[in-house]
């Protein structure tokens, strides 16, 4: 379904993707970690060409990025997008949030359109909030509406960049169980996040990344619990919040 | 005479209030445009007609222009008996259009990244993006100094009395040349410019409530 092969980007002289390979099947639930800046958020942006690659490949679904006759709009109409600030339109309301692309890229008629709408704005449990604009929802309710208006393109795959690092404590778990009902029906997702819970629950495989490069790849299990590299390992140290041994302070 | 000014004043105020906003939209599309030529263009647009008044400009619509096209359209623009009004229009058009366009794209610079990626990962085309996310929250944004700038607009078609458009403030300054009454004439004039403005205020103040730009008040409304 997506293919990375030897994929370079550069931001001026930062060298921000190393040559990265990674192939994601139909219906895998693939999620990245890795610290702050290591190049997540930009790896999921390649996939749909928010950002493009400077050296290498990327394959989704048969079309090649790199190829300029590649048909962006078509390309992005089969990829939802969720983002950790949401995005929602401000000037419209949840309804006419989703309805806006499948009405003006897929050609729905309104009434077709709506309906859409209310079946996904059911589906995240929001149907109550059809009308309200995205001011009036809370964060949660906010990222729901955005993982509906990502579905009403009826995409192929879905990426998720840090949906729920804007999100209070308590509203997380709402935001979840919709990408775990969707990742149980086999939508094929990437999800950059460090919601290990999650991982652990429906992930395929869990890729690591620090400074550009995938570290390592492997099952939640694998990279959680036993990672290979010790920069992994200091990572998982420091999200589970366990104290690495440390013999001198031992001796002290 | 005074009804005659006051028809020419709302036929000036409206020509130029669609057109400038047409012209200014057009403008700020270009100064925001990733073609480095199209931003290039926007801009001197903008710095040659905000940086010269409109006076002049509306003086040179209707003296300039007409000799600088060949010589029997000249002579047809010169002795067209609305050329005054026609000129007028241009003149403040292409004035209160540079404004206009800079005022839009502060607007376009308010609108978070996330707005623009949000459209094209769904897919929405470059000229969709601009029309159903981008532009209504660039007027939404900008409407309250749009208002004031159109306000200021309104006030600017007096200048088309040097070139005898015979506007309100031209008619005034008739009445009193004519008949020396000239406080009556004023009176009523003020009254006129005083009203319209309100109704123009009323007016924008009403789209602002209804477009719903005041983000504190519907949160704090029900749905």
């Amino acid at each position: 379904m997506i293919k990375f092969i030897n994929a370079n980007k550069w931001f001026n002289d930062r060298h921000v993707l190393k040559n990265i390979n990674l192939e994601i099947a139909k219906g895998e639930v693939i999620v990245i970690c890795g610290p702050s800046g290591a190049g997540k958020s930009t790896l999921l942006r390649t996939i749909n060409k928010l950002e493009p690659i400077d050296d290498g490949e990327i394959i989704v679904d048969g079309m090649y990025l790199s190829d300029p006759k590649t048909d962006l709009t078509a390309l992005r109409a089969e990829i939802g997008m969720v983002f950790q600030h949401f995005n929602l339109y401000p000037h419209k309301t949840a309804t006419r949030n989703i309805t806006l692309a499948p009405r003006k890229v897929r050609g729905l008629s309104k009434k077709d359109a709506q309906e859409r709408a209310y079946k996904l704005l059911d589906r995240v449990g929001l149907i109550h909030r059809k009308d309200a604009y995205p001011v009036q929802l809370s964060g949660g309710e906010q990222q729901r509406v955005a993982i509906a208006r990502s579905l009403a393109m009826e995409p192929k795959i879905m990426l998720f960049d840090e949906p729920t690092s804007a999100l209070d404590p308590e509203l997380i778990n709402e935001v979840l169980d919709v990408m775990v009902s969707l990742a149980k029906e086999g939508m094929t997702m990437v999800v950059v996040t460090h919601e290990i819970g999650f991982a652990q629950k429906v992930a395929d495989k869990v890729v690591f990344m620090d400074d550009g490069e995938i570290l390592e790849i492997g099952s939640p299990p694998d990279i959680f619990v036993n990672p290979n590299h010790q920069r992994t390992k200091d990572f998982m140290s420091s999200v589970f919040h366990i104290p690495i041994f440390d013999a001198s302070q031992e001796e002290e | 005479m005074m009804i005659t000014g006051v028809k020419i004043t709302l036929i000036l105020l409206a020509a130029t209030t669609v057109l400038s906003l047409c012209l200014g939209t057009v403008i700020a599309i270009m100064r925001i445009s990733r073609i480095k030529a199209m931003r290039a263009l926007g801009t001197l647009y903008v710095e040659i007609f905000r940086n010269i008044p409109g006076l002049f400009w509306v003086l040179f619509f209707y003296f300039v222009f007409p000799e600088l096209l060949p010589s029997e359209w000249g002579y047809k623009l010169n002795h067209y008996e609305y050329y005054p009004i026609v000129a007028g229009i241009i003149g403040l058009t292409v004035d209160n259009a540079s404004y206009v366009s800079d005022i839009l794209r502060s607007g376009r610079l308010a609108i978070p990244h996330g707005q623009r990626e949000a459209a094209i990962s769904t897919g929405l085309g470059r000229v969709q993006q601009y029309l159903h996310v981008l532009l209504p929250q660039m007027f939404r944004a900008t409407l309250p100094p749009l208002g004031t700038r159109m306000v200021h607009n309104f006030k600017n078609t007096s200048l088309c009395m040097a070139i005898s458009a015979p506007e309100l403030t031209w008619a005034t300054q008739q009445i009193e040349s004519l008949t020396f009454r000239g406080i009556e004439a004023t009176m009523v004039a003020t009254v006129f410019y005083v009203g319209l403005a309100g109704v123009m205020i009323s007016a924008i103040i009403l789209l602002e409530k209804s477009l719903k730009i005041d983000v504190a008040s519907i949160s704090r409304s029900k749905v």
